[in-house]
Parts: C-alpha cells; sequence; structure tokens
C-alpha cells in the first residue's frame, strides 16, 4: 500500500515496488488508506507512508494502524521529507519499522525494503 | 535570526543534487548548472512555508517548460503528455522535498506547510512580507530553475 498525497511520489513509489513483484494499491492520506483498510479481506504485506497529508497524517495512521489487531502484521515504512532525528524517533516510536527520508534513489529505497526482508530472490535482478 | 548562515546556497546546491540524482537525472548525464542569474524569469512558482521557530517559504520556480521537463522525467512521461496537473503535483512535490530538508536545518521547533503551486510570473508579489535570503539560480536543459529562501520581514526585523 502507497499512501502519499502527491500522486507523483504515489507513482515512484508503486514503480519501485512493482519491481518487486508487489500489487499496490494507493491512498492520497490516513484516513483513505484507513477506509481502504477496512473494505479489505487481505491485509497489505507493506505500507509506504508519507508523513505530512491533508486529514490525517502518517504519523496518526501508524498509531492507528497499530492500535488495531487486524492490521498487526504490517510493515510499515515512513517515507518523509520529516528529516530530524526528533521527527524519526516519534515514527518508531509509534509503530513504523523503518523510515526513509526524501529524496531517495530507488537502490536505496530498495536496500531498506530488503533489510525488512521484503525483497524476494531475483528481484529488481 | 537569519538563517542565511545557516542553509546556504551550498547547502540548497546539495539537496538540489539529490533531488535530481534521485527522480530527475538519475543517470547524472542533465544536472542543474548553477549560473547565479537571478534575473532570470520564471513562469511556475511552487512554495512550501515554514512556521514556528522560524518564519518564511521555500520556492522552487522554473520556466514553463522545465516544469513539464521534471514532471516528465518524475512521472516516467513523455513531455508531450504532461498536463498541467501533472506539473503541480510534480513542483509541489519538489519543494516539498527540498523544503523538509531545509526545515531539518532549521531551529527545532519549525512546520512545515502542504505545497502551493502557481502558475503565473514574478514571486515577489505572492511574499509582500518576507525578503529572499537565499537561493540558487541555474538553468537545465538550457531551461531556468531556481531554489530559493524567504524570509519573514517582521522576523528579521526583530532579531
Amino acid at each position: 500500500m502507497v499512501i502519499d498525497d502527491s500522486r507523483a511520489m504515489r507513482m515512484i513509489l508503486k514503480r519501485i515496488v512493482a519491481k518487486l513483484n508487489f500489487e499496490a494499491v494507493e491512498a492520497g492520506d490516513g484516513q483513505e488508506a484507513l477506509d481502504l483498510l477496512a473494505t479489505m479481506t487481505e491485509v497489505p504485506e507493506l505500507a509506504l507512508i508519507d508523513w505530512n497529508m491533508p486529514n490525517m497524517n502518517g504519523l496518526e495512521f501508524v498509531t492507528k494502524v497499530r492500535a488495531e489487531s487486524r492490521l498487526r502484521e504490517m510493515t510499515l515504512v515512513m517515507v518523509t521529507t520529516e528529516s530530524e532525528q526528533s521527527q524519526i524517533v516519534r515514527a518508531l516510536a509509534a509503530g513504523a519499522h523503518e523510515y526513509v527520508i526524501k529524496p531517495f534513489t530507488e537502490g536505496a529505497m530498495i536496500e531498506k525494503l530488503a533489510l525488512l526482508g521484503l525483497v524476494p530472490t531475483g528481484a529488481n535482478s | 535570526m537569519s538563517v542565511e548562515t545557516v542553509v546556504t546556497e551550498d547547502d540548497l546546491a546539495e539537496m538540489v543534487e539529490q533531488v535530481w540524482a534521485s527522480y530527475l537525472d538519475p543517470e547524472g548525464v542533465n544536472p542543474l548548472i548553477p549560473t547565479g542569474d537571478d534575473k532570470q524569469t520564471t513562469e511556475v512558482h511552487s512554495t512550501v512555508s515554514i512556521t514556528g521557530t522560524w518564519h518564511g517559504h521555500l520556492v522552487y520556480a522554473s520556466s514553463t517548460q522545465a516544469a513539464r521537463k521534471a514532471a516528465a522525467a518524475f512521472l516516467a512521461m513523455e513531455v508531450e503528455e504532461v498536463g498541467q496537473e501533472d506539473i503541480s503535483d510534480v513542483l509541489g512535490e519538489l519543494a516539498n522535498i527540498v523544503g523538509g530538508n531545509v526545515k531539518a536545518m532549521l531551529p527545532a521547533g519549525c512546520f512545515l506547510s502542504l505545497p502551493t503551486v502557481v502558475m503565473a510570473p514574478d514571486t515577489a508579489s505572492y511574499y509582500p512580507a518576507a525578503e529572499r535570503i537565499s537561493g540558487l539560480w541555474g538553468v537545465w536543459d538550457g531551461e531556468p530553475i531556481s531554489i530559493s529562501m524567504w524570509q519573514s520581514v517582521k522576523q528579521g526585523e526583530t532579531a
């Protein structure tokens, strides 16, 4: 799942995860993502989440997902321009597994996802 | 407090280099070439505002053609296919990315707004209460692009 209010950023992230054989759904903010999750029978394995979004920001989304047992298995990765140490700590404390700072290269994103065990053997080769 | 010494032209250049390497020129063959020409004409202006312990704006400005090229590169489209919505979305994200990294260099306690994109010339008219304190001016594929920081005049006067 790709959650970002920028359509351009959603496209870039979708391109990257497609190379890793993920089928991505997208949402423009945290609330839209929660609404979408509520309709899904199968919980996505991964969510890439922007921080600054209208309606519901990424930190609120992470907090809400972590409070929901049905969504416990989702791997949450913040993908954001918020690069201060204090913000990174807040996101990780709220339940994000990883943190990627924009701008990022495709290679850097794939490396992060590999660290989380989300890159299948042979992907992106 | 002025951030002129905190966020320098070199800092902006470094951020721009990262943005180009990540999204606009991943092959490293078509960089933004600094010219220092702060009189260059730009037609698309994308702004994020910073509030909190520091007040001001980060403005990403370019010609319409450079904006189209940026959108095409970002969205993996042909330049001819790029529409206004694509330009608005991509330039908003570019200002957001640079603004977010600028914010990290400012004193703690700053907040970043969502981006606003205006397709019209003359940046200064949008910020009557701010003055430009730093900037990077250059050309990309022969088209003008600038990234500038504007500080609230009121804050600058009282600092």
